[in-house]
């Protein structure tokens, strides 16, 4: 039998129990506690031993209890072995099992922190079973094992299963294999490193065993939830593993991106007006979003929609992070990513599970050898333009006169308008076509340097990271630089006890464009040209006379078209940098066997500040009065510090007894966050060579200095079982209790609480052994976890001081909002269900997931008649649904000593339901419906919340399209009758954004030493309000730019089968069902290609490995929706050479 | 054995930490409730908080002293650019955007600062303890009488006048500081309540208020010294008590509410209580005509018994009253009319002090000079009044009419010998007095937001602008109650 040497005392009445352990389950056992031990003990290498006559098995614990080494071994094999005599003070560990193992019949062999013991190869002696071979029923089976790709492994583990007295065998050198067993037993064949394999008996063979290697990462078999590692293969939770060697060949440049990939469920929202700014941080919901924006009661558009209360919680190891720390942090530095998603998985986490949890495991210093690792990137990047079609000079022009535009207006007669188009007709002839687009945009170049050293003594480690990256951004001057340092050490003063302490800090400078905004290049008129004649940005390029429309003498206004270019030649900054130190410590007993306790202690501590200087020449002040010029030019400077101090204890037991194994965690931790942000603005400076804020002239008009000071405080206690019989039967329980200083003042502490099973349908005698089916797992679990994503001090009523405004008798403090002591954190109860299912040897895997979230007691504003002092205040009103499918597929078609293949797909379907609204939300549509009629706002679909919809319906006008007659719209009321007349009333729901599928699918391709990853990420079945349409061909402003729809697709004449309205109608669009368009995407999101050099070359140049890879990224973008993207900011494809290698 | 220590102490640290006072976290930049009335100070700083509350612009910095109300009287030419939209609410259109939004607001602003007077009233007797008796007592009865003052002002604008229908459901009159709903009463009931929260204010104040002890000398604060004691207290809190709501503004008050609910007797004894103080001497010629615009007085700042401070409201009345054609005025010849400038009113000095009259292309108007003062220094700080003596002058004069009309045109010869106007007054008839009465009233409260409410108490008909009429209604009187109000509240 197979047995692992644990540091404490093994009772003889163990061993006789374990004997009936399957191989299996000893496997998933060496596994988890294989990796329990990686951060637990392993670190000292040196050994003081001194035996006489000691049997090997206990020099084996010896060896174990001091350095952390696991020993595996099939027990038969030492009872070959001879007694010991070694003396040895602080001799290196392989010197001592040099000498242990010399003149026995055993070898050994160090894979990770484990020592496999098995046959000396040379040793032709095959383990002799000690029951004699004349048991009847029993046959001889012969068997050969070999590795996927056909080489032979030898020391291979093969125990018959449930058989209490057959004592199994191990492989030859060829990997060849005898033993004995009945007809229909099930032989269980395993290697470190290898995924372990069942085979039943039939014949006598010979059986051929392919093992296929599993991942080398420890992490991969493991869930890491934070505060408990669990073998996946008794985890009834919803949890998604990655490594970071895997999210770095998908996304080099962003781990966010690549997470998405994965895991689609994890849904980063495109942000169409930022586009690729590397400065815009990412909106992410996990399988939909659970709050309803509240507070400031704003009507808002789709825009406007902030994901932040939909955030999931992201924990680095051990100690809640945010969001800006995963965006800025190294993907070298990842060991792995778990994203855990059902309450089963999250509800350790309590009130802050309710949008899943994503746990990140970075890499700690491994063995006491010295080891460099460096990773070189070249990024390079490129604007994606595609999406952008607007005219050219001629076309511009000759739009402009089909629009009207050269009628008479205002005091301009025929002939002053034709002199100006003739004028202008002039510069088109002469060939002035200026493609302004391309004005503020640059291909770039980026670098990464990425460093880590690591390495140390028995009792002392340390690691050292270093990061050096450049990320300009496609419009010229932005970029966002990130620069770190980490220093990792570790310590083991006892053999049971370690400290580690990781310190890092990272500075990042970003810089916006001095060229500004991207839109003001779009809607530039291709026939201005950029410079004057000698070569000078002019300002002022052209002025404009128009009808405003307006009664009175506000009827013509004169304009100036603007050069934005002049903008970029002035000396504006807009910067932001923060400073970031975090220092976690962490310390670790290991009570006795299977207890132990960690502690861990981090501190953050982030200073923010943003310089935003604005030349008193820009374009901005263009149109100040010569009295106000004093006030021309603005600096706004804003400063925050943030401290954030995460604490936890945790006490975790994992012990198998007889059949049943327990992984227990019961922990503690404490959360605090404040900020302290303050801001101040100034106006006036007479040049734009002196841009310190000192030679501001004054404070702008009324205007004080800003600050805001806020406290967040959680406590948290939790008990987590995971418990498992025979590896068959899973049972996940876990219970905690939150106290939140966001809570009212009446419920201060929530409990939250998960339960999951799951069954291991495989086990079972009816499928063990089975050449079909290698993993067949059925797992279920509920549980009600929370989030408390509103603004703290929701729950008080609070004064406010009138603090710059003092009434004559002294400062006055007022009452504004009421504050409810009864509210609650917001409550989700999710259901899920899956299945894990392996086939063909693994070859195929799939595992598709049902779930089903319903939050409850949803925050909301509830409105109040005002006579109670109040408009609102907020309740736990509202419920909302998500239900979704998630499947997940992966199919190796092809693995051979050559080849690798592999086809995957991820798919994911979340429908999102408002169930249940308050009051203040239907006066909220109210207020929609008012601002929808404003001018900035006509054009734009505001949201709106009714019971029974999604908070990503689109709600518009019908529209039965464009009069062929006579241009017009032509809308639907409501009750199905036409008219011509658009109104804020006949608003109603009339298609939703959800799509009907989001997935990524892709190929890992792999030859020799080449691999090709391709992974396309789509979207299916949505709509999509076109606002292109309605901003740049159908509202647009025929004195700019505008989409080339709008010449030619517009109405012209009667009979015109057009989409759009009459070319000559300048009046605004309002939002109508016409601009809502099918939503179909195909994103070719991941091309990675990577050569691993022979260790013929790399280890002439010292090297240990030696990768080279190509990464491109967002090469291409289909979509049914013909729009533009990417409004402020554009789009930008990347591609990054990378290069990888260690000494 | 270790481990069994270790797991106690563990439990403890789980139980020992569910500590609840940790996780009370309170605002920095803002203080809870709870955390406010731990001192003497915190009480201090809420009463004032009601004040500055009240002198927002959406209530009484603005919209009730000279924005909507004044608008309704007809008080100013609306040009149609309508620049600041307000031409819709000069033409009573209730259902306009504009006039609603402001409309809402005045509605709850008012009721904001009742609860910011009923949160102090909640939590006053716990302040027992660390106040003195008398910071106790005036906050005390300044929270009641701010209570009945608001509640006062919202049924005047909301709910129709008493003389129209006593019965009819009004506001409700709320005295809880919570999230409940309060019903409405009607509009005598809303009286009496105000009438009680008024007297017990009184009471109180009678004997603490320093305004009532001859030593409080009302006068301009600043140089030269005219003998002003109103900041000479040590304690910030009790100085400038014209600018809270004092013993006589209380009396005042309460001859308002009285004379409303045509109860002359009691309005009659509290506005006499006020007059007879001689609290507050009427301005000298010299001062409102001075050349020196530092020197000037042209609100009448000692006439005042009671004035809100709005400094902050500098620039908002910069551009309602002086950004030219964009500002509200008069056209010159509605002016003329309405100070009978060609009549008794040829001297009068408000006329020729109030207004400046500009001739430009667009004809000649006269633009409003009530609240323009020297931008660095003045005499008295930036007030809007909210109750001046010839206001209790005229409140005499109306209770006194029916038993002796002689001395009650002798209190309205008063006001207007001190304004100019040296020809005494001669009504023929309760009637005509009445007309004669508004008159005066509008003449001396243009631009104060109270000519509306006399308006509406006595159903007169507003005069307008280029001599229209507008018929007295309850459809003009009666400003509808918020949207929210009525959906909400179940109204």
């Amino acid at each position: 039998m197979i047995e692992i040497i644990h540091g404490g005392a093994l009772p003889e009445k163990r061993l006789a129990l374990t004997k009936t352990i399957m191989v299996m389950r000893l496997t998933a056992l060496f596994l988890l506690t294989a990796f329990m031990q990686v951060s637990a003990a392993a670190l000292a290498q040196k050994v003081t031993l001194s035996e006489q006559n000691a049997p090997l098995k206990k020099i084996f614990k010896e060896i174990k209890r001091q350095t952390g080494y696991v020993f595996f071994y099939n027990s038969g094999l030492l009872e070959r072995s001879h007694p010991v005599t070694i003396t040895a003070k602080d001799e290196d560990m392989r010197q001592v099992l040099e000498k242990c193992f010399r003149g026995q019949p055993l070898s050994y062999n160090i894979v990770n922190k484990t020592i496999v013991v098995s046959l000396r190869k040379d040793s032709s002696v095959i383990l002799q079973p000690p029951i004699a071979d004349t048991v009847p029923g029993r046959i001889t089976v012969n068997g050969r094992v070999t590795d996927d790709v056909g080489k032979p492994i030898a020391g291979a583990n093969i125990v018959v299963e449930g058989d209490k007295e057959q004592r199994g065998t191990t492989s030859g050198s060829n990997g060849e294999f005898t033993l004995h067993g009945k007809p229909g037993a099930v032989l269980a064949i395993s290697y470190v490193g290898y995924v372990g394999q069942q085979l039943k008996i039939r014949t006598a063979g010979p059986y051929m065993v392919r093992l296929i290697p599993g991942t080398k990462d420890p992490l991969a078999n493991m869930v890491v939830t934070g505060y408990q590692m669990i073998n996946k293969d008794n985890f009834t939770g919803n949890a998604v593993t990655v490594s970071g060697e895997e999210l770095k060949k998908v996304n080099p440049q962003n781990v966010l991106q690549s997470i998405q990939v994965f895991d689609p469920s994890f849904n980063i929202a495109t942000n169409n007006l930022a586009g690729s700014n590397p400065n815009a941080l990412p909106q992410i919901n996990v399988r939909g979003s659970t709050a309803i924006p509240t507070g400031n009661g704003a009507v808002l558009s789709r825009n406007d929609l902030t994901g932040n209360a939909n955030l999931p919680t992201f924990i680095m190891d051990g100690y809640e992070v945010d969001l800006q720390k995963v965006y800025d942090l190294d993907v070298n530095r990842i060991q792995s990513i778990t994203l855990l998603k059902d309450a089963a998985a999250t509800a350790v986490y309590g009130s802050r599970a309710a949008n899943g949890v994503l746990v990140i495991t970075t890499k700690t210093p491994k063995d006491g050898k010295l080891q460099l690792y460096y990773n070189y990137e070249l990024n390079t990047t490129g604007p994606d333009l595609t999406d952008y079609h607007v005219l050219d000079a001629n076309q511009k022009l000759q739009y402009e006169q089909l629009a009207g535009v050269y009628k008479p207006v205002g005091g301009l007669t025929r002939d002053d308008q034709e002199e100006t188009y003739y004028g202008k007709l002039k510069n088109v002839v002469s060939g002035v076509n200026t493609y302004w687009l391309s004005q503020p945009l640059r291909t770039t170049f980026g670098q990464k340097h990425s460093l880590y050293l690591e390495g140390g003594g028995s009792s002392m480690r340390y690691g050292l990271s270093l990061l050096y990256q450049t990320q300009p951004g496609v419009m010229k001057g932005s970029s966002r630089n990130r620069y770190s340092v980490g220093m990792d050490l570790s310590y083991n003063p006892g053999k049971k006890i370690i400290f580690r302490n990781t310190l890092s800090a990272t500075e990042v400078d970003g810089s916006e464009s001095p060229y500004g905004n991207f839109y003001n290049y779009v809607s530039m008129n291709p026939y201005y040209p950029k410079t004057d004649s000698l070569g000078h940005v002019v300002q002022k390029v052209d002025t404009w006379l128009y009808d405003t429309h307006r009664e009175g003498d506000a009827q013509f206004k004169t304009e100036s078209a603007l050069n934005p270019l002049y903008n970029a030649t002035l000396h504006s900054f807009n910067r932001n940098k923060y400073l970031e130190l975090i220092d976690a410590f962490s310390a670790e007993w290991n009570i006795a066997r299977g207890l132990r306790l960690r502690s861990v202690v981090s501190y953050t501590k982030r200073k923010y500040s943003t310089d935003v200087f604005t030349s008193p020449f820009a374009n901005e002040f263009f149109y100040y009065p010569p009295s106000q010029y004093s006030l021309r030019g603005s600096y706004a400077y804003m400063a925050s510090d943030e401290n954030t101090f995460d604490g936890t204890l945790t006490l975790n037991y994992n012990r198998q007894l007889g059949d049943h194994f327990f992984n227990v965690a019961l922990a503690s931790n404490v959360h605090t966050y404040n900020i302290d942000a303050r801001g101040v603005m100034a106006v006036g400076f007479t040049n734009d060579r002196f841009t310190n804020i000192g030679f501001a002239n004054s404070f702008p008009q009324g205007s004080a200095p800003s600050s805001d000071l806020e406290k967040e405080r959680l406590f948290g206690s939790l008990l987590s079982i995971n418990y498992s019989w025979k590896n068959k039967y899973m049972v996940d329980l876990s219970g905690r209790a939150d106290g939140s200083s966001k809570f009212g003042t009446d419920k201060k502490v929530a409990p939250f609480w998960a339960a999951g099973i799951g069954w291991n349908m495989n086990k079972e005698d009816f499928l063990a052994g089975s050449r079909v089916i290698s993993l067949f797992r059925l797992k279920a679990s509920t549980g009600m976890i929370g989030s408390v994503s509103f603004p703290p001090y929701k729950a008080e009523t609070v004064y406010n001081y009138y603090s710059n405004t003092w009434y004559s008798t002294g400062v006055g403090a007022a009452v504004t909002t009421y504050g409810n002591d009864n509210l609650q954190w917001q409550r989700t109860h999710t259901y899920d269900a899956g299945i894990d299912l392996k086939l063909f040897h693994d070859r195929l895997s799939l595992s598709p997931r049902y779930y089903y979230k319903l939050t409850h007691g949803l925050l909301a504003d509830i409105q109040l008649p005002g006579s109670t002092g109040f408009s609102s205040y907020t309740d736990n009103l509202g419920d909302m649904s998500n239900k979704g499918f998630e499947l997940n597929l992966s199919w190796t078609m092809l693995h051979n000593s050559n080849w690798t293949v592999t086809v995957f797909t991820n798919l994911v379907r979340n429908t999102n339901k408002i169930v249940r609204i308050s009051n203040a939300l239907k006066s909220y549509n109210d207020r929609a419906d008012h601002v929808q009629t404003s001018d900035s706002l006509k054009g734009t679909p505001l949201l709106r919340y009714k019971e029974g919809q999604s908070l990503n319906t689109i709600y518009a006008v019908r529209s039965l399209g464009i009069d062929p007659e006579n241009g017009k719209e032509i809308f639907l009321r409501p009750d199905g009758s036409r008219t011509y007349t658009w109104d804020v009333h006949y608003i109603v729901p009339v298609a939703d954004y959800t799509p009907k599928v989001t997935g990524s699918f892709g190929a890992v391709l792999s030859w020799k030493r080449f691999q090709m990853n391709t992974i396309f990420t789509t979207r299916l079945g949505g709509k999509d309000y076109n606002q292109t349409l309605v901003d740049r061909v159908e509202n647009a402003d025929p004195r700019y730019n505008v989409d080339s729809r709008a010449l030619t697709e517009r109405w012209k004449n009667p009979g015109d089968r057009a989409k759009f309205k009459n070319i000559a109608d300048l009046g605004t669009s309002q939002v109508s069902s016409r601009f809502i368009q099918d939503d179909n995407t195909l994103d070719l999101t991941s091309v990675y290609f990577s050569y691993d050099f022979a260790p013929s070359v790399y280890s002439r140049l010292a090297m240990k490995h030696l990768r080279i890879a190509f990464t491109s990224n967002d090469v291409y973008h289909w979509s049914s929706l013909k729009i533009e993207r990417g409004i402020d900011y554009p789009f930008a494809r990347s591609f990054t050479l990378s290069l990888q290698t260690s000494f | 054995m270790h481990i069994k220590i270790f797991i106690g102490l563990f439990c403890g640290v789980l139980l020992f930490s569910s500590c609840k006072k940790w996780l009370d976290v309170k605002p920095e930049s803002q203080v809870s409730k709870n955390e406010l009335f731990q001192t003497a100070s915190g009480y201090e700083e809420a009463l004032n908080g009601v004040y500055s509350r009240c002198s927002q612009g959406n209530i009484y910095g603005k919209e009730l002293s000279f924005g909507t109300l004044d608008v309704l009287a007809q008080n100013y030419y609306i040009p149609g650019r309508d620049p600041l939209a307000y031409l819709q609410t000069s033409l009573y259109s209730y259902t306009n955007k504009d006039f609603i939004t402001r409309k809402d607001s005045i509605w709850n602003g008012l009721y904001n600062a009742i609860a910011n007077c009923n949160l102090i009233l909640a939590n006053i007797e716990d302040g027992k303890k660390i106040m003195t008796s008398m910071d106790y007592t005036i906050i005390k009865a300044e929270a009641l009488g701010m209570r009945a003052y608001l509640h006062f002002d919202a049924l005047r604008i909301f709910a129709p006048s008493f003389a129209s229908n006593p019965d009819a459901a009004a506001i409700p009159y709320v005295t809880d500081f919570s999230n409940k709903v309060t019903p409405l009463s009607t509009v005598s009931a809303v009286l009496t309540k105000i009438i009680k929260d008024l007297s017990d204010s009184k009471t109180l104040l009678a004997t603490v208020d320093p305004i009532v002890s001859g030593g409080y000398i009302v006068g301009y604060p600043t140089l030269p010294s005219d003998g002003s004691t109103e900041q000479a207290d040590a304690s910030l809190f009790m100085q400038n008590r014209r600018h809270r709501l004092n013993y006589y503004a209380v009396c005042g008050e309460l001859a308002r509410v009285f004379l409303y609910s045509n109860d002359y007797t009691n309005a009659l004894k509290n506005a006499l209580e006020v007059i007879n103080s001689r609290k507050f001497p009427w301005t000298s010629q010299a001062d409102f005509i001075d050349i020196n615009p530092q020197r000037i007085d042209r609100i009448f700042y000692k006439e005042l018994v009671f004035a809100w401070y709005i400094p902050p409201q500098t620039k908002p009345l910069l551009l309602l009253f002086g950004s030219d054609l964009n500002s509200l005025y008069m056209l010159q010849n509605d002016g003329a009319g309405i100070y009978e400038t060609g009549g008794a009113g040829g001297d009068d000095l408000r006329y020729k002090q109030w207004f400046k009259t500009v001739t430009d292309a667009s004809g000649t108007r006269l633009d409003l000079l009530k609240y323009t003062r020297d931008p660095d220094s003045n005499r008295h700080p930036l007030v809007a009044p909210a109750l001046r003596l010839s206001e209790l002058y005229y409140i005499a004069a109306e209770c006194t009419y029916d038993i002796d009309p002689a001395r009650a045109m002798g209190y309205v010869d008063s006001v207007r010998l001190h304004r100019g106007i040296g020809t005494p007054m001669t009504a023929g008839s309760k009637d005509d007095f009445l007309d004669q009465l508004v008159k005066e009233a509008r003449k001396e409260f243009y631009g104060e937001g109270q000519i509306f409410y006399m308006y509406k108490r006595l159903n007169r008909n507003i005069l307008g602008l280029s001599g229209t009429i507008i018929p007295a209604s309850n459809k003009t009187f009666v400003l509808p109650l918020p949207n929210d109000e009525i959906e909400f509240g179940n109204r």
